[in-house]
């Protein structure tokens, strides 16, 4: 008996070691909305942007062979739903409106980290008389439709008693946008983080921005996962989670804010306006992964504002959407429980 | 007059101090220490000073940084260099667009598209008899260059407003050849397209006017690219006919010359997946109807039409890029026969040419279906110019339906287009199955000829694919089979 059990006791431990082996995946695949200048696969704006150009996931995931695959896409928000929806990414990051819709169209996500809040700008030719929003009105203004950015422009919009339709508004890319403005083929445009840049390259001037102003207005962006590939594998979205969060406190250091800004310059977006984007803001707010009652009822405005405004055709269940599971366990392992403060829903800090 | 500040006034004090403690040096200890403790108080009143002063320096100073940063000032040597470095450049691309660079009148894409093949036959190729340039003896296999096309594209006028944009087509191909290496480059495409209505909006639905040689809009294998064709072969259905009085085909994958208008109603476009769905699409356009480049061969012109609607749904939807057609082809042919006397062929008239389609398409990533179904009636002369009979009308059918399974990600539009360092392109693999059935006059009987293809494609680069196609072909005439081997590259540029 003892031998028969000599015999097998190799054969259990290498069926035990092929299960361990098979609850890995032999690949992660990890999918940003942002590409750099030249579309270089370089984002910026948060920790997770971060966290590809440190190469976080490679180092956390090549002890186990697991190979980590980034997706960068030029089409942005709207490019990422349509992978998600062929079930060609596991994690992502993306911005309020692409992820609602996504959500309410039935994708199947989950919503793991918060991460933080964008601003948006409105951007004129330098040389444009346009001094407020109200001059703009019957003017071509370009904005990415179906992305961040335009959920954050209707809600500039209807503090001012504005709509889309009091404008001639086009639906652009990022880069379209950029060269339509250089040459005053529009008369304004909707942007994100790049704004500084139009600005000292002389191309645009700011008229009205988001930043440093009401965090409802600005846009939020959110990690998310895919709800099969969390699923089957828990313990490698912990692992990621932890990485994420773990960056998060390094990128909330306002130590680190210069080499944070460097990282992101790697994007091609020049250090100085990266660094005007993110002036006069509470860095530490901006890149806290906590999924509070602020962030979270934050959300559901934004869902309502986007359905009222037919951004958004069905409903979604923000309690229900988001799993802070992972973000609980990783707190306590990397030892930031209490790093951020937390915001009750009226964007009060929390004792 | 400068203005003296509170600190300078306070210095200037005990410099003042200072001095009358030089002059009363020689004075009683007592006064030195009445002196020392009044130096004393005045240095302390001096530093409180300072302080406040720096406090209020250090507020400021952050102004002022913000200011300077915005005005830096550069050195002549530093602008000189950029001026030089500016000359260079403006010099080397002058240089460079003289000698170097491609030129237009107007802006132009030039595009190419190369197949290379291998074909294997279980049927031998014989045709002994033929003159010597186009005999063949005994072929089983044979290399080929598929089609080798180049084409012009570009904009004549850009309406950057509206993008109501004016644009051109220009593309020369050739087909393999037999007996002969003149590979002459044919005229395929050569039209003027107007935008009739603004092309910026999604959501707006699109007017296109197209004058001159052009694909027609009709059914799905004529007008379909890989996306919904992946066969190396076309189908029998839309080959040219074959001689005069022939019909091996229907005639509807060559390009006619005339003028075609396509539109669409309702688009609907869904902007969180940057998807866009014409509810229906239309097409009418009349043409000469004998092929390219050529003028008209008749007093009649032929018309062709199409009627496609496609489920207006959003991208995640399971009914996605479900889409149902219907084509129409009107036309006149001329008939004819062979003349008595001279022994060659001449018009003795026209008669009808008239084709009507449907089809069916469901292209959801990773399925693809498509099913389309023909019938042609082709007037026909019978007998001779001296004992002409009644003519008659060919009643041919077709069937064709595909059906694939893409891996990988090739198809999905938004995946395709990232930023990366490499040349990267996501590899895919397309199995496949088509059958094809072509009767060319179905009153006839016995004419059916039924093609089976298996095969997969695979996308390794941009612009390139490997494709092969194994063919079981089924004669009903002559009750004979034969398979098909095919293996080709296909790349472009």
């Amino acid at each position: 008996m003892k031998n028969v059990l000599k015999t097998l006791a190799p054969l259990a431990l290498l069926l035990s070691l092929g299960a361990q082996a098979a609850e890995n995946p032999t690949v992660i695949r990890f999918g940003s909305p942002i590409v750099g200048t030249g579309n270089r696969p370089v984002a910026y704006g948060s920790y997770y942007a971060t966290a590809q150009t440190k190469a976080l996931f490679e180092q956390e995931f090549k002890k186990d062979g697991i190979r980590v695959e980034w997706n960068n896409f030029k089409g942005a928000g709207p490019a990422v739903n349509e992978a998600v929806a062929n079930n060609l990414l596991d994690i992502t990051w993306e911005g309020d409106l692409p992820a609602l819709i996504g959500k309410a169209g039935g994708l199947n996500t989950r919503l793991i980290l918060a991460s933080g809040f964008l601003n948006t700008y409105l951007l004129v030719p330098s040389n444009s008389t346009a001094e407020t929003l109200e001059d703009l009105k019957g003017k071509k203004v370009a904005v990415f439709k179906g992305t961040a950015p335009q959920l954050s422009a209707a809600k500039i919009l209807a503090e001012h008693n504005l709509k889309e339709r009091d404008f001639r508004t086009i639906s652009m890319d990022g880069n379209t946008a950029t060269a339509a403005l250089t040459t005053g083929d529009v008369d304004a445009i909707w942007t994100g983080s790049s704004a500084y840049q139009l600005v000292d390259r002389g191309v645009g001037k700011i008229v009205l921005d988001t930043r440093a102003r009401s965090y409802e207005l600005a846009s939020q962006g959110f990690v998310l996962a895919n709800e099969q590939f969390e699923q089957k594998y828990p313990h490698i979205v912990q692992r990621i989670v932890n990485v994420l969060v773990k960056e998060a406190v390094w990128s909330s250091e306002a130590a680190n804010k210069s080499k944070v800004l460097q990282l992101w310059a790697k994007s091609g977006i020049p250090y100085s306006s990266l660094a005007r984007d993110i002036e006069g803001i509470d860095l530490k707010r901006a890149q806290s992964p906590l999924l509070d009652p602020f962030f979270l009822a934050n959300i559901k405005r934004n869902a309502e504002q986007a359905k009222k405004l037919n951004l958004l055709l069905g409903d979604v269940n923000i309690d229900e959407w988001q799993k802070p599971d992972y973000l609980q366990q990783a707190l306590k392992e990397v030892g930031a429980e209490h790093y951020w403060t937390t915001y009750n829903a009226q964007g009060q800090p929390q004792g | 007059m400068k203005k003296i500040t509170p600190l300078a006034a306070a210095v200037a004090l005990a410099i003042g101090s200072l001095s009358a403690v030089q002059a009363q040096a020689a004075s009683s200890p007592a006064q030195l220490e009445k002196q020392l403790q009044a130096l004393q108080q005045s240095v302390t009143a001096l530093q409180a000073e300072l302080a406040q002063q720096k406090q209020q320096n250090a507020t400021s100073t952050d102004v002022v940084t913000q200011a300077d940063a915005a005005e830096t000032y550069a050195t002549r040597d530093e602008v000189q260099g950029l001026q030089s470095d500016l000359e260079n450049y403006k010099y080397q691309v002058q240089r460079e667009r003289d000698t170097q660079t491609a030129l237009s009148t107007r802006g132009l894409l030039i595009s190419g598209v190369i197949q290379g093949k291998y074909s294997a036959t279980s049927q031998q190729v014989n045709n002994p008899n033929a003159p010597a340039a186009t005999a063949v003896r005994d072929r089983t296999s044979t290399f080929d260059l598929g089609a080798v096309q180049i084409g012009f594209n570009g904009s004549l006028y850009k309406d950057y407003d509206e993008g109501r944009n004016l644009d051109y087509a220009l593309r020369f191909g050739t087909s393999p050849q037999q007996g002969t290496n003149n590979s002459y480059l044919n005229l395929l495409d050569a039209n003027l397209v107007y935008n009739a209505l603004p092309t910026v909006n999604p959501e707006d639905p699109r007017l296109t006017v197209t004058f001159g040689q052009q694909l027609l809009p009709y059914g799905l294998e004529v007008q379909s690219t890989e996306e919904l064709k992946p066969t190396i072969n076309v189908a029998q259905f839309s080959l040219p006919t074959t001689g005069v009085a022939g019909s091996s085909g229907l005639d509807l994958s060559r390009r006619q010359l005339g003028l075609i208008v396509r539109g669409e109603l309702w688009p609907v476009f869904d902007y969180g997946y940057s998807y866009r769905a014409t509810t229906l699409t239309y097409a009418l356009g009349v043409i000469n109807g004998n092929g390219p480049n050529k003028t008209d061969d008749n007093n009649h012109k032929d018309l062709v039409g199409r009627l496609a609607y496609t489920l207006p749904v959003d991208y995640n939807s399971l009914l996605r890029q479900l889409t149902l057609g219907a084509s129409f082809y009107e036309g006149q042919q001329n008939l004819y026969l062979t003349d008595t006397a001279t022994a060659s062929q001449v018009s003795v008239g026209e008669g009808r040419k008239d084709r009507y389609g449907l089809d069916l398409s469901y292209n959801h990533h990773p399925i693809g279906i498509t099913y389309e179904y023909n019938e042609g009636f082709d007037a026909k002369a019978k007998g001779t110019t001296s004992a002409r009979g009644e003519d008659t009308t060919a009643h041919s059918r077709s069937h064709t339906a595909t059906l694939f399974y893409n891996f990988g990600e090739q198809f999905v539009k938004g995946y395709r287009v990232q930023g990366r360092f490499d040349d990267w392109w996501p590899k895919s693999y397309q199995p496949f199955y088509r059958f094809d059935r072509f009767n060319p006059n179905v009153d006839l009987g016995h004419q059916r000829v039924d093609i089976h293809t298996a095969g997969l494609n695979v996308f390794f680069a941009q612009t390139t694919k490997f494709q092969l196609n194994i063919n079981h072909n089924d004669y009903e005439s002559t009750g004979k089979q034969a398979n098909d081997f095919l293996a080709q590259f296909q790349f472009g540029f």
